[in-house]
Order: C-alpha cells, then sequence, then structure tokens
C-alpha cells in the first residue's frame, strides 16, 4: 500500500479556544464564558456519547446490529454545535451525528432501532426538533435550507443548523443549499465536519481550497473551527446562530476533525489510509483536553472524572441489553404509512399479504 | 479457460479484460481505486492499471455521469460505478437527458459507450437506500440498453457485452449475489447478451426472473412438484419476447417474478406483451410475484418484502388450479 | 457447539498415507453431513473423501501438496453451527439460504380471481365457440364458478361441426380424433380399463311386449316402442337392486359406492353428430307415458343437434338399443360412473319350446354389462333375469297400465 497523504495540519486561521494540551486560548473575535456546572456538563456528554459509540460498535460484532457509522473523534463537533441551539432551532443531521442527536434529547434506543434494522427514522421530528437521520448524502442541507426559508417567513426567532462531511461538498445538493440559502438569507448554520474522509478518499483530494472559503463565493462568511475544540465550536456556532436569528443570513462553519475510525463497522481503514495519522489524532482528543483543562483549573477532580465513568459503564449495560430485547415491528406494518390517506391499492396489498401469511400451516406457531 | 470464482471476482476479471484488449477503457467511481470498491469488484485493478485509468471520483454522481459522457465524447470508454442502487437519482438528470439521447440527437454521429455498473436489490441486510430495484425507470427510456447477470458466467459475459456495446448500457449487479460461486467460462464472453437464456426446462409453467430473483426461481423449481421452465430475463432492454413467446407457447402459464414494486415494474410490460402474443395458448391468468408498493422496509422486515420460493410457489399453484 | 477434527481415514486396502489433492470447501462454508471436502492421491487412486459432520469448516490443517499419513488431522469443522452472517459496508450481510424446502400451507380454500360479470371461460375456448357460431351464454358452464370450458363447448358444438376432416398420406386417410370424439374415447378407455366388466345375456320372449305396445300404440297418440317397455323395464329393476344405478367414488380411505336416489336413464343415440347418450331425468318418477315422451323429447334434442349439456350429461344408468343395427348382443362399455348397461338386441322370430313344443316366437337377447367391484355375479343375474322377467312375465300388462 502506498503512503496515503499525511492529513493536512489545522490552518492558523482556525478558531481555537482550548488547545489539544489542554490550555486555554484566547481568540480575537470568538470568546466563551461558561459556568463550572456548564463545562462538567460538557465533559459528561461528550463521556456518553463516545460511550454510546463504544457500545454500539461492540453491539455490531456481535451481530446485533447491521451495522454502526462511528462517529468517534467527533464528539466536540458535535456535542458543542448542538449545546449551542435553542430549544426550537431545527438540526438536520446526516447519519454520524450521534452527539447531535444526543444533545437534542433522542432517546439513543431510537438511533438504535436504525442501525438494527426495525425502523429506517426511529423518531418523531418535531419531538426533538431534530431530523431523522439522512443517508443520501446532501440531501438534508437543502431541507434545512427550506425549514429555515419556512422561518423567515413565519417571522420567526429560530434559526436551522444543517450537517454535512467533507465528502459531501461535492455533491450539487450542498451548492444548491448555499445558493438558496444565500438567496433568501435564509436563518441556517451549515456545519460541515471536515473529518478528513469520505470513506476511502482524503479530502484534500477533492478539495482544492479549505471548504470554509468556498462561502465567500456564495456571499456569506465561512469560519474555520478547531472540531476538537468544544469550546471554540460552542462560540462560533453561537455566533453563527446569532447571525442567522437576525436575519442577516447564512453562514458556514467548517469543524476541523478526525474520522478516528472506519467509514462504517465493515469497512477496512487498512486499505486506504496509514497507521500514523490515527496516532497524531489520538494527540488531539477532544474529551481528553477538556479533562485536562477541568482537572488543571480546579473545576473537576478524580472523584468527578471516575463517577462519570461509572455513570457511563451502568448505563452502557442499559443499552446493550435494551438493543439485545428490541422488539420486531409486525409483519404487515410495512404497509403503514405510505400516504396520509386510505389507499385502495396498499389496502388490498396488506389484506392479501396477511391472507398468504396466515395460509401457512405453521401460522401463529412462529 | 474455465475457473470457478464470485460473482464479485467474475465482473472484476471481466473489467481485467475489457481494459487489457483496450487501453480507451476507463473505470470511473467513488472508492474504486485504493479501496477497490466498496464490494471489492474493482480491487487490484488501481495497482495494475494506475490512477489514469481506475479513477477515485469526488463524491457526486451526476458529476460522475455528466463528466463521462464528455469524457465519451473525447473518445474514451467510461465504466462507471455507481455505488448503490439508491444513489443513483443525483445523476439521473444526466442518464435521461443527455445519455439516453446524445445518439439521436447528433443523428447517429456521437456515440457514448458508457457502461454504468451499479449494484441493486435486496437481501443483504442494508439500512435505508441500499436495496432498491429501479431498473424500471431505466427500462423505461428509450436510447438505454439494460442488462442484469444472475450468475457468475453471465456476469462476466454481460459485462463484456455492455463494455464492447457502442451504446449506453446501465448494468445492475445484483448485490446479493456477489458472493455466489460458479464456473466462469471466458470464451463465452460474447454470448448472446441481448436474449433471455433458459436455465431449466420444464412443461407445466414458464417462470421469467432476473438477477437476484433466478437463483430464488431455481430454488421454486427445486421445491416444487411440478415442471417449471426457468428463463433469465438477463436483458431488461431490449426484452426478448421471443423466448418467453416460446416458451408460454408450450406451458401454457407465466409466473414473473421480481424484487422491485410491482406497478410499472418490468412484470407488467412482460404480462401486457405476453398477453398480447400467447392470448390463445394461455390457460392462466398471467401471474406476477413482486415487491409490495411500498418503500423498501428496515433490514429486519425486509424477508416480508423480497419475494422468495414459497411466494413463487403459491404463484404457481394459482396457474396450476386455473 | 463442539468442534469435531477429521482425521485422514484409511482409504482402503492399508494405506498408510495420502497427498492433498484438493481442498472443496473452505474455513467459513458449511458443510452437511457426507459432503465431500477433499480429494486426496493415495498410491492407487484419487478419491473424493465426505465429512461425517454438518457444520461449519473452521480450520484446514494440511495445505495442497502435503503427504499426510493416516490418521493425522486435517480438517475442523464447528457441528451445530449456524452459517455466519457477513456483515457487509452498509448492513448484516447475505442471510444464507438453508436447505430450500416448501414451507407447508394449509389446506386451501379456493384462491379464485373475483370473477366479473357475464360468462367467464379462457381466452381460447371463447376463439373456439366464436369459430363455432356457439353463443357462450347458451353454454352451461361445468367448470370452477361455473366456467365454461372446452368441453362444454365442444359438447355444445355436438361433434360435427367440430369433426376434422381428413387428410390423406401414404398410410390410407387421417382422420384426426379431437373434441368431443377425443373426449369420448378417453372416457370409454378409462371405463373399460378401470371398471371390472361381466357381461351377462339372456334371451327373452317378446311376444307379449309386442303385444301390449300395439295396444298401447292404439290407445294413445304417443309412439310406444319395444325399447320404451324395455327402458321401463330397466327403471323397474334398477328400484328393484339399485346398485345396478350407482357409481364408485374413489375416496381417501378408499372408496364408496353411492347409490344414485333416482334413476337418470341414459340412451344411446345414433344422430347426425355420431353417438350421443342424451339422458332422461328422473326417470323413475315418471309414469310410463312420460317416460315414452321424456325418450321421445331427448331423442329429437339429440338428432336435431339442440340437445344441450344437462341433456347429455348426469346419466345414472345406460340402456343401448343395438337391436336396430341387426345385431343380438355383444359386450357393452359401462359409461363411465355407472354401474351397468343393459344392450337390448333386434327382435327376431326364432324357434322357441313352449310346453315341450317347438313354435315360433320373437326374440329379443337381452346383454347386462357390470361393474364387477360394486355388483357380483349374483346380483347381476338377478338384476338381468328381473328385466327379463318383466319383459315377459304376464304382469307386464299391470305394470305398464299402472304407470
Amino acid at each position: 500500500m502506498t503512503t496515503a497523504p499525511a492529513s493536512p495540519n489545522l490552518q492558523n486561521s482556525a478558531v481555537q479556544l482550548l488547545t489539544p494540551e489542554g490550555e486555554l486560548a484566547s481568540h480575537e473575535t470568538y470568546s466563551l464564558t461558561l459556568t463550572d456546572a456548564e463545562y462538567k456538563l460538557l465533559y459528561r456528554e461528550m463521556v456518553f456519547v463516545r460511550r454510546l459509540d463504544q457500545e454500539a460498535t461492540a453491539l455490531q460484532r456481535q451481530g446485533q446490529l447491521g451495522l454502526w457509522a462511528s462517529s468517534l473523534g467527533q464528539e466536540a463537533a458535535q456535542v458543542g454545535s448542538a449545546f449551542a441551539l435553542e430549544k426550537n432551532d431545527f438540526a438536520f443531521p446526516t447519519y454520524r451525528d450521534h452527539g447531535v442527536a444526543w444533545m437534542r434529547g433522542v432517546d439513543p434506543m431510537k438511533i438504535m432501532q436504525v442501525y438494527r434494522g426495525v425502523s429506517n427514522g426511529g423518531w418523531d421530528p418535531f419531538e426533538h426538533r431534530c431530523n431523522t437521520y439522512t443517508i443520501v448524502i446532501g440531501n438534508q442541507v437543502l431541507n434545512g435550507v427550506g425549514y429555515a426559508m419556512g422561518l423567515t417567513l413565519d417571522q420567526s426567532e429560530d434559526a436551522v443548523i444543517t450537517y454535512f462531511g467533507d465528502g459531501a461538498t461535492a455533491q450539487g445538493d450542498v451548492h444548491e443549499g448555499f445558493v438558496f440559502a444565500t438567496t433568501f438569507d435564509a436563518p441556517v448554520v451549515f456545519f460541515c465536519q471536515n473529518n478528513q474522509w469520505a470513506i476511502s478518499q482524503p479530502s484534500e483530494k477533492f478539495v482544492k481550497s479549505p471548504i470554509y472559503k468556498r462561502a465567500d463565493g456564495f456571499g456569506f462568511p465561512g469560519v474555520l473551527v478547531d472540531g476538537n475544540d468544544i469550546l471554540a465550536v460552542i462560540a462560533v456556532t453561537r455566533a453563527a446562530l446569532e447571525r442567522a436569528r437576525s436575519g442577516a443570513g447564512p453562514t458556514l462553519i467548517e469543524a476541523f476533525t478526525y474520522r478516528m475510525a472506519a467509514h462504517t463497522t465493515s469497512d477496512d481503514p487498512t486499505r486506504y489510509r496509514h497507521e500514523n495519522d490515527l496516532q497524531n489524532w489520538k494527540l488531539k482528543d477532544p474529551i481528553e483536553r477538556l479533562k485536562v483543562m477541568l482537572a488543571r483549573n480546579g473545576i473537576a477532580d478524580r472523584s468527578f472524572f471516575d463517577a462519570v465513568g461509572a455513570e457511563a459503564d451502568t448505563w452502557g449495560e442499559t443499552l446493550r441489553a435494551s438493543v439485545r430485547s428490541m422488539p420486531e415491528p409486525p409483519p404487515e406494518s410495512i404497509f403503514d404509512h405510505v400516504y396520509t390517506e386510505k389507499h385502495a391499492v396498499l389496502d388490498g396489498q396488506r389484506a392479501a399479504f396477511i391472507d398468504y401469511h396466515e395460509g401457512f400451516a405453521d401460522s401463529g406457531v412462529h | 479457460m474455465t475457473t470457478e470464482l464470485t460473482m464479485a471476482k467474475a465482473l472484476n476479471l471481466a473489467l481485467r479484460t475489457a481494459m487489457e484488449a483496450d487501453n480507451k477503457v476507463i473505470l470511473f467511481g467513488e472508492d474504486i481505486g485504493k479501496l477497490g470498491g466498496v464490494f471489492r469488484v474493482t480491487d487490484g485493478l488501481h495497482k495494475d492499471f494506475g490512477e489514469h485509468r481506475v479513477i477515485d471520483s469526488p463524491l457526486a454522481e451526476s458529476g460522475i455521469v455528466g463528466t463521462a459522457i464528455g469524457l465519451a465524447m473525447r473518445g474514451y470508454r467510461p465504466v462507471l460505478e455507481i455505488q448503490f442502487d439508491g444513489f443513483v437519482f443525483p445523476g439521473f438528470d444526466q442518464i435521461i437527458s443527455q445519455l439516453a439521447k446524445v445518439h439521436r440527437r447528433t443523428h447517429g454521429s456521437v456515440k457514448l459507450p458508457i457502461t454504468i455498473r451499479i449494484p441493486y436489490g435486496g437481501g443483504i441486510g442494508a439500512v435505508e437506500h441500499h436495496s432498491e430495484s429501479p431498473e424500471a425507470f431505466f427500462a423505461h427510456i428509450p436510447g438505454l440498453r439494460v442488462l442484469t447477470p444472475s450468475d457468475p458466467q453471465s456476469a462476466y459475459s454481460c459485462l463484456l457485452s455492455a463494455i464492447r456495446s457502442d451504446d449506453p448500457v446501465i448494468f445492475f449487479e445484483p448485490k446479493r449475489r456477489y458472493w455466489d460461486k460458479g464456473v466462469v467460462d471466458q470464451t463465452q464472453a460474447i454470448a448472446a447478451p441481448w436474449q433471455a437464456r433458459i436455465l431449466r426446462a420444464g412443461s407445466d409453467v414458464s417462470v421469467v426472473a432476473y438477477g437476484p430473483m433466478v437463483k430464488t426461481a431455481l430454488q421454486a423449481a427445486d421445491a416444487s412438484e411440478y415442471s417449471l421452465e426457468i428463463i433469465d430475463l438477463q436483458s431488461l432492454s431490449p426484452i426478448d419476447d421471443k423466448s418467453i413467446a416460446e416458451s408460454v407457447a408450450r406451458t401454457g402459464r407465466l409466473v414473473i417474478v421480481h424484487e422491485a414494486p410491482g406497478t410499472l415494474g418490468l412484470g407488467a410490460e412482460i404480462a401486457a406483451r405476453i398477453g398480447k402474443s400467447c392470448f390463445y395458448n394461455l390457460v392462466a391468468p398471467i401471474e406476477r410475484v413482486t415487491g409490495y408498493d411500498i418503500p423498501y422496509p428496515p433490514s429486519k422486515l425486509e424477508e416480508y418484502y423480497l419475494p422468495d420460493h414459497d411466494r413463487i410457489l403459491f404463484a404457481v399453484d394459482s396457474v396450476m388450479e386455473a | 457447539m463442539a468442534i469435531e477434527i477429521f482425521h485422514l481415514p484409511d482409504a482402503g486396502e492399508g494405506l498408510t498415507e495420502a497427498e492433498i489433492v484438493r481442498w472443496l470447501v473452505e474455513p467459513g462454508d458449511s458443510v452437511l453431513v457426507n459432503q465431500m471436502v477433499v480429494e486426496i492421491e493415495t498410491a492407487k487412486a484419487i478419491v473424493e473423501l465426505p465429512i461425517p459432520w454438518a457444520g461449519v469448516v473452521c480450520a484446514i490443517h494440511e495445505d495442497i501438496g502435503s503427504v499426510v499419513p493416516v490418521g493425522a488431522q486435517i480438517i475442523s469443522i464447528e457441528v451445530g453451527a449456524q452459517p455466519q452472517r457477513e456483515p457487509v459496508l452498509v448492513g448484516y450481510g447475505v442471510k444464507e439460504d438453508a436447505l430450500v424446502t416448501r414451507r407447508p400451507r394449509r389446506e386451501s380454500t379456493q384462491r379464485v380471481q373475483p370473477v366479473l360479470a357475464g360468462v367467464t371461460a379462457k381466452p381460447i375456448v371463447r376463439k373456439l365457440a366464436k369459430d363455432n357460431a356457439i353463443d357462450l351464454s347458451t353454454v352451461v358452464g361445468t367448470g370452477r364458478n361455473g366456467e365454461v370450458t372446452r368441453e362444454d363447448v365442444n359438447a355444445a358444438i355436438g361433434g360435427d361441426a367440430s369433426a376434422p376432416r381428413g387428410s390423406q398420406d401414404q398410410l390410407g386417410e387421417r382422420i384426426p380424433v379431437r373434441g368431443v370424439q377425443r373426449m369420448m374415447a378417453e372416457a370409454m378407455v378409462a371405463s373399460a380399463f378401470t371398471a371390472p366388466h361381466v357381461t351377462e345375456w339372456v334371451d327373452v320372449d317378446m311376444s307379449r311386449t309386442l303385444e301390449v305396445v300395439e295396444r298401447m300404440r292404439v290407445a294413445n297418440s304417443g309412439r310406444i316402442t319395444p325399447f320404451v317397455v324395455v327402458a321401463a323395464a330397466l327403471i323397474r329393476a334398477a328400484q328393484k337392486y339399485p346398485r345396478i344405478n350407482s357409481s364408485w367414488v374413489d375416496t381417501t380411505e378408499g372408496a364408496d359406492v353411492v347409490i344414485h336416489p333416482h334413476v337418470n336413464l341414459g340412451f344411446a343415440a345414433d344422430t347426425p353428430a355420431g353417438l350421443l347418450v342424451p339422458v332422461v331425468r328422473n326417470a323413475s318418477a315418471a309414469n310410463f307415458l312420460a317416460l315414452s315422451a321424456g325418450i321421445t323429447e331427448q331423442m329429437e334434442k339429440a338428432r336435431s343437434g339442440a340437445a344441450t349439456p344437462t341433456d347429455l350429461t348426469g346419466g345414472t344408468i345406460t340402456l343401448t338399443n343395438i337391436g336396430v343395427f341387426g345385431v343380438d348382443g355383444g359386450t357393452p362399455i359401462i359409461a363411465p360412473g355407472q354401474a351397468s348397461i343393459l344392450a337390448m338386441g333386434r327382435i327376431m322370430n326364432r324357434p322357441w319350446v313352449v310346453n315341450d313344443a317347438i313354435v315360433i316366437r320373437p326374440i329379443m337377447q337381452l346383454t347386462l354389462s357390470f361393474d364387477h367391484r360394486i355388483i357380483d355375479g349374483a346380483l347381476g343375474s338377478r338384476a338381468l333375469a328381473s328385466v327379463a322377467t318383466y319383459l315377459a312375465d304376464p304382469a307386464l300388462e299391470e305394470l305398464v297400465l299402472k304407470n
């Protein structure tokens, strides 16, 4: 295997408020003040999101899930950006943004339903102001812009955040999303997690100029942030949401991070990237740097970290047990909710289906 | 030369053979290079033929198809890979608006010898958008040819024929059969690709299937008390009416099987044609065993959607008892 | 789940070692009991070895080309393991088809396509009707849910119109057998080679019958013939010996003899369309004159081609008059589904013995074929004898006049 290109270094222009070593930094434009409780909350949430990811990965290996798209390494980008949202804002995630769904209050079991193959959606988007996962790359960007356009028509003060990856920036839908958002000054934050990989393709192959700079071409601001720095992510996202609410239009945030695991559980990254990359990025871990900062500044101590770890352990057990015992929907439910109104053809097919299955000699015994 | 290969390896061999024979053949698609494709169909080709002939594309299906048209106009013979059936739709515009029409538009001056390989169908326990059967959309469009193999031999032969054809060919690969093994005779390269083939002779019922359902139909034949004639359609556009009609003229009964939803699927077209040509030979209504008219269900429920041998045999009973 | 290790067996005749030529399976493959897993070469031959367990191959211990002593471990099988489902990038992976057998269905109720208004018939049957100028709405359908079948249409056609033209070849004139003719031929074969036929005959002095026929003809305007009288006598015999008016029906437990409550008398009629067998339904309830009228009416219908399927089906016993052709008796074949058939021969003056003297009497032979599964020799004989007795007996007049 030839040497994979080394991942690009974070540019100096990237917003950073918390270094990989756990040092607080200042920035000329962005700053963030949080309470101790909030810092500890952020730590806890990232730990749980990572634990969710680890449990799901293990469950897939045991055949309990069909697959899992890991968010390992992207906790700060996801938890941080979602933390910045107000209750009534609406999020449009991809299929990897478990930290976002988590922060919006989506029950992780609902995410498990999707990856276990029990549901294609899992949850009610309106219950959590978080759309269901979108697997077709880029579709959700246009959908999010549309929702934002609706907010404008309603003269609402809510905003939309729509997520996508570096690979998605090649899709037409994303560009069209930019065009529509800028045309209508839609109250939307475009949050791109550049995790450096689109399955086997490194981002710099197709990204000749930094992603955040594209916004210029479309007429709105773009900002590069250290995606593993939760404080910077929050600050930058808050500012972009403010801008959206004020009617000034969209912002593109590029969160520079790294996909620490494979594309999905059955991908084999050793085919296309080097172990060294991974080691470099381990040194930039989002949770570790926050932990160091909390400890160094006396905000949290060992007993706090242990308690969170223990809590996560217990929670992990419950999650595992719940997934293993997840009920399956009845077969005839495949005919549900195809339409809002009664549909004679489908009703006929459903009846024939039930009839057919009851016609087996062992039906009712299964 | 004859070897036993999986379907994925048979496709790989066909690509290699085509690339060795004609250096204008280039491969273009997502993750087909170093990774070798998500199903390893292009495994090893990047290493042997280089990055100028096995090209990893940006993540954009419209871009892949649209630029391939330009490449073809420049004299290349692109073989494209759309990573999954459910992702072809961003490229649908270029396929319908340009790929299908250019030859006609230019009164024959421009040929677009492009093959678009698309893994399709269900049965792999996948998340949404990875188990679709959109073949009818393409078979419905004049200007496109549509082929689908069912086993390693037809995969090898049909892919070669598709690449060699000067017409645009949409090549649907039944992904659930990628791991099935079979004998591949490389001298069978140009076996009649635009025709159906009878895989098993029978006297009671003609069963027409294609792609992933051919193996299912053969399983049904094994388990049936009746004598089923199993026809692998292979070519979805053009449809080989003649072979089907000859069979139905002998049996008087027709069952058509496909995963795609029944309404307006290939089965509907075949039923209409055979209903006409074999009107006086039929002794039973034509039966279609298909997916229901619903979006493809979550993977835990896909077995209730996909036609299986039991559903085929149920239809066989129906036509035998008519 | 246990791991079973397969050791190289003694392939025969005291061989001590063998070379691995080819593995027919790989780790991860599922195997069935006695499935061939390896080809080995001994000093004598290349043999395939079967595995004695079902499961999944977990390891192969010897490479191709290795020379392995008998008793060495060569392959391990995880017994009782379900074939693993290999996950793919986007899901669980393919579910390997286990041995594919049909999942049993309950006894099915009729799965019929809902019938729309109008006559139902297959396209080819409609064409047959149309080509033969038969109005489908006049044909009684005997198929499922009243579907008009090819047989129904052929019966409506009556056979003549569908009688195919012959052709000539070097063997002579070749006349295709189609439609009704073919159907009848098949029915005949079915009857003749399913029911064990026993045929008995008796000669009857018909002088009394002929006298009665004459008197009835003078007294009534109807056409009274000896045939009608024989029919009446047969019906009487059927009422006295019901088994001659029954059907043999095969069942899952064996068979039933179904004794019909009425006598639907079928009688062979020679018509321009060929041999037809019209039926007088419920002939047992008819008095003599009604019976006569019924026979006459059915004969007319059959001869004119107006007989419907109802007229031509449903018989429970058959009477055939072969005497009109100038013969006495024979071995008639029972109509399919019936138990017996009576043939009457010509009535001809013959020497007869009355009170030890030779006299001239009009003598007719009666032949009864019966299904020996249903009717034993004694019964068959008695039934035949009773017909003969009625015809010759002085009580006949009473029988006839009472009816």
